[in-house]
């Protein structure tokens, strides 16, 4: 059978990361490999009061067909937090309801993308993104970043050395994998470079509410003027990633792709999800919820940050996020985070290795931390524990400079 | 060799010409070797320019179904002779932003259609929906509202990309009462069948690929193969479904990468492939080691007769993937099906799902699956198959009062439609404002073609609307047709002549 499969699949593979990391799911794993947010902050009682109401109110509605652009109610409601909350002007007519962020990655690639077409990216960026686009073909152009985002003198410098790049795929905010947050003045560069060479932005903000310091930076999407924007955001993060319900905000012309493209992907999103959403928006105060998820979230990021002073060694380097899920650490050259990840699993703390988020390979000494899921006493364990394998490996590989700091 | 050109049709000449030659090609009309006549000699016979014959014999060429010689002249190349062309010339104009992929997708047909249901006073006769009164709203209502309960935060976090394990095991068990003996590892959740073509189209097709449908055929399937680039390739229908016998000469000639079906209560046609040519299908699928798609969202839908085995049922080889739905039995909007596959099938279904939208939602997985674990199921079935019954009787009855000359149509044994040929001479375009005028909706037939159809039809679904509104649809309908045919009135038109469809 596998002779009859496109060639597009070619470059697709169950990767080698998924399957070592398939054993985190048992109970005794302090795992800081997934992306998920904490469960036990799930408004559930809130759930169970809309559920009902919902049922009652619409009754056989609420699971019948709907149109592929999604519950004009939700749209409404979400065009309203985006105008509201990050300073868009978008209508309700320019949302577009997804099943999860990742099918609006998914539409993005079908709508845009050919073989070897070109997209722009961070580097490293989210692997999600790289995987939804992959199965498209195009070509990944990476562009340096620092802490305070793309890095806009790369950003020409990687546009020039194209043939003709279609578009420029970014997460600005609590970056997934980085934890890297743009400044104001970034966003400007790049939505003028942006600007000049003809570029679609397709901005990925699963995290910018997720801020525990600070403000979020205004959204690209509020900041384009002409430049197109595809803004893409999820309720997975800070709702309940089991209902798989997104959106996107585009403008006019591409909208209408999107529609198009979706209704062939999968019809439209579960009615049902789509209800029970809405009606949670209106009866409860989502924000609050929001509140407490980040209360929870920067505690447990500080008792990570915490942990990696006192216990890593200090020839690792990393990130500091003001929001989001992750933080991001770099090892010396030459020390390698699968190698890492192997020993760590065999003291049952697990991570994900950096490479997998570089689209064209390398950097194998990086690694992604999650702070969101383990309370805090497991973040302090695990991040000890993980100190002591560096420090071991570092040491198999006669570097000397790991025992010194033991 | 016999052309007719219509200069009334929306395909331009040169597509008839091609069209046609290709059909008598592959029905064998027209053996290889077969000297087809010089460009010049048709175009005077058809009364054409010579162009456009050399652009026919072009397109004819480009399939490799003719081939020219210098001092020879043209003539019809064997099957399997042909030089592979996996690059197809597609005149797609280039455009600064958008894929190439997007131009497939441009008849949001199905999106207007949905969108038509909230406007008022017209009776729908188009939709492909069940009927929303008889399903069993509070038995789910309770599901739903107790599975928390149950779960907790499980069923609001993320679950496999295959689907929930226990939903599989349940969907296996049902697969058992149809006959279809699989694991539950062969199952894999979709969010809706449609789902499931799209992923297909990403496993199997890359652009140019061909892909044989049945003419007609489901009009979702046909968009989501235009939107990977894929050459359809059309086999004829006729009241028994595919022509098996037509089908060889399509998989030699077109190597295609995948055949599509919906053997059971067709959709559109309503026909149900009998066991013959099941087989015949089957055999030719091992024979050109074709893997064959199966669409089954109907069969449970069985209204008289006796049922015939699914393929995959049928097929111990593994060349069948069954696709289903819960979107005809229960609420659509649950936005459930599934697929059954050999195991390296599922695998790359999952791997294509994961960068799709990760998995279907969480919790209608868990209240499908306790539906279906309480029960609720069959009793439901028996309960909608009665009502369905008496709404296609009322449909046909209602067909045959009107007694449209020349309107002609099958009573289905189960699905959701009834598939009728307009009578000679009624514009399709024309008969849908005055449908529309009328307060009367239905599916044009054009859509459900991968190219030129053979005669106008339309498709009138008899599920959704209660037999009052079936009976008032159908007096519209007939009206319609009546003000477009040029007939005066509908009452005074006498003496049924239903003609069936061959």
């Amino acid at each position: 059978m596998s002779a009859r499969f496109a060639r597009r699949l070619d470059g697709m593979k169950a990767s080698e990361i998924r399957e070592l990391l398939k054993i985190t799911q048992r109970p005794e794993v302090i795992s800081f490999a997934g992306g998920l947010p904490a469960p036990e902050l799930f408004p559930i009682e809130d759930l169970k009061v809309v559920m009902a109401e919902v049922l009652e109110r619409e009754g056989p509605r609420a699971l019948q067909y709907s149109t592929t652009e999604g519950h004009p109610g939700l749209r409404e409601a979400i065009a309203r937090r985006l105008n509201s909350r990050l300073g868009l002007a978008v209508e309700a007519a320019g949302i577009l309801v997804t099943s999860g962020s990742q099918q609006g990655l998914d539409l993005t690639g079908k709508v845009f993308l050919d073989d070897d077409d070109e997209v722009l990216c961070e580097s490293p960026t989210y692997l999600g993104a790289i995987n939804a686009f992959r199965a498209y073909r195009p070509r990944f152009v990476e562009v340096p970043t620092d802490d305070d985002g793309m890095i806009p003198a790369e950003l020409e410098r990687a546009v020039a050395g194209c043939r003709s790049p279609k578009l420029l795929y970014v997460v600005p905010n609590f970056q997934n994998p980085s934890g890297r947050t743009w400044s104001l003045e970034r966003r400007h560069a790049v939505l003028d470079a942006a600007a000049r060479h003809g570029l679609v932005v397709i901005e990925d903000d699963p995290y910018g509410q997720l801020c525990y310091e600070g403000t979020t930076p205004p959204a690209l999407a509020s900041l384009a003027g002409a430049v197109p924007v595809v803004y893409l955001g999820t309720f997975s993060k800070i709702f309940c990633p089991g209902m798989r319900i997104g959106w996107l905000a585009a403008p006019r012309e591409i909208y209408e792709k999107y529609a198009i493209v979706k209704q062939g992907a999968d019809l439209h999103t579960s009615t049902l999800a789509q209800h029970e959403i809405l009606a949670y928006l209106e009866r409860f105060d989502l924000d609050a919820s929001i509140a407490r998820i980040c209360e929870v979230y920067r505690s447990r990021r500080d008792a990570m940050l915490r942990a990696l002073e006192s216990e890593f060694p200090s020839w690792v380097s990393w990130t500091r996020p003001r929001g989001g899920l992750f933080l991001w650490a770099t090892l010396p050259e030459g020390v390698s985070a699968r190698e890492a990840l192997v020993r760590a699993l065999e003291r049952d703390v697990a991570f994900v290795p950096g490479g997998s988020f570089f689209p064209n390979g390398g950097h194998e000494n990086t690694l992604r931390l999650n702070f969101s899921n383990m309370p805090e006493a497991r973040i302090s364990e695990g991040i000890a524990r993980l100190g002591a394998v560096l420090r071991e490996l570092r040491a198999a590989r006669g570097g000397g400079a790991g025992s010194a700091q033991a | 060799m016999e052309i007719t050109i219509d200069r009334d049709s929306r395909a331009p000449i040169y597509q008839q010409i091609a069209r046609q030659v290709r059909d008598l090609i592959t029905t064998g009309k027209l053996p290889a070797g077969f000297r087809l006549p010089p460009e010049r000699r048709l175009a005077l016979a058809l009364g054409v320019s010579r162009s456009t014959v050399l652009i026919a014999y072009q397109e004819l060429r480009a399939d490799a179904l003719i081939h020219s010689h210098v001092g020879r002249g043209t003539m019809v190349t064997p099957p399997g002779a042909a030089p592979v062309h996996p690059e197809v010339e597609q005149d797609l104009p280039w455009r600064q932003l958008f894929g190439a992929a997007v131009s497939g997708f441009q008849d949001p047909l199905v999106g207007d259609l949905l969108r038509l249901t909230e406007r008022a006073g017209a009776i729908p006769l188009s939709f492909g929906m069940p009927a929303p009164e008889l399903l069993p709203f509070a038995e789910l209502r309770d599901l739903i509202t107790g599975v928390l309960d149950d779960t907790g935060p499980a069923a609001l976090l993320h679950s496999p990309t295959e689907g929930l394990t226990v939903l599989r095991a349940t969907l296996a068990q049902m697969m058992a009462a149809r006959g279809v003996g699989c694991t539950t590892d062969e199952v894999l959740v979709l969010s809706g069948s449609q789902q499931g073509l799209d992923l297909a189209a990403r496993i199997f097709l890359d652009p140019g690929d061909a892909v044989v449908v049945e003419q007609p055929s489901f009009i979702g399937a046909l968009q989501t193969f235009r939107g990977a680039r894929a050459r359809l390739i059309g086999v004829p229908t006729d009241e028994h479904g595919m022509r098996t016998d037509v089908l060889e000469s399509v998989l030699s000639r077109f190597r295609p990468k995948l055949i599509y079906t919906l053997p059971t209560f067709q959709n559109p046609s309503g026909a149900v492939l009998p066991l013959e040519r099941r087989q015949h299908l089957l055999a030719l699928s091992r024979r050109y080691q074709v893997p064959v798609l199966e669409d089954d969202p109907y069969s449970e839908l069985r209204y008289e007769g006796d049922p015939v085995p699914a393929l995959r049922a049928l097929d111990p080889a593994g060349n069948v993937l069954y696709l289903s739905t819960f979107s005809k039995l229960l609420f659509p909007g649950m936005r459930l099906g599934f697929l059954v596959a050999p195991r390296p099938v599922v695998r790359q279904f999952a791997l294509a799902r994961q960068t799709a939208d990760l998995h279907s939602n969480t919790l209608g997985q868990w209240v499908l699956d306790r539906f279906m674990q309480g029960g609720h199921m069959s009793g439901h079935m028996r309960a909608v198959r009665q009502a369905y019954r008496r709404r296609r009787d009322t449909m046909d009855g209602a067909l045959r009062r009107a007694a449209v000359p020349g309107l002609g149509w099958q009573r289905p044994q189960g699905g959701f439609y009834f598939w009728c040929r307009l009578p000679e001479g009624v514009r399709p375009a024309a008969l849908l404002a005055r449908a529309a005028e009328s307060g009367v909706s239905y599916l044009p037939g054009r859509a459900c073609f991968a190219d030129e159809p053979p005669a106008e039809f339309i498709r009138l679904n008899f599920s959704y609307p209660d037999e009052e509104q079936i009976r008032e649809g159908i007096a519209r309908l007939a009206g319609a047709i009546l003000r477009e045919t040029g007939h005066p009135d509908t009452a005074k038109v006498q003496a049924a002549s239903t003609r069936p469809v061959v």
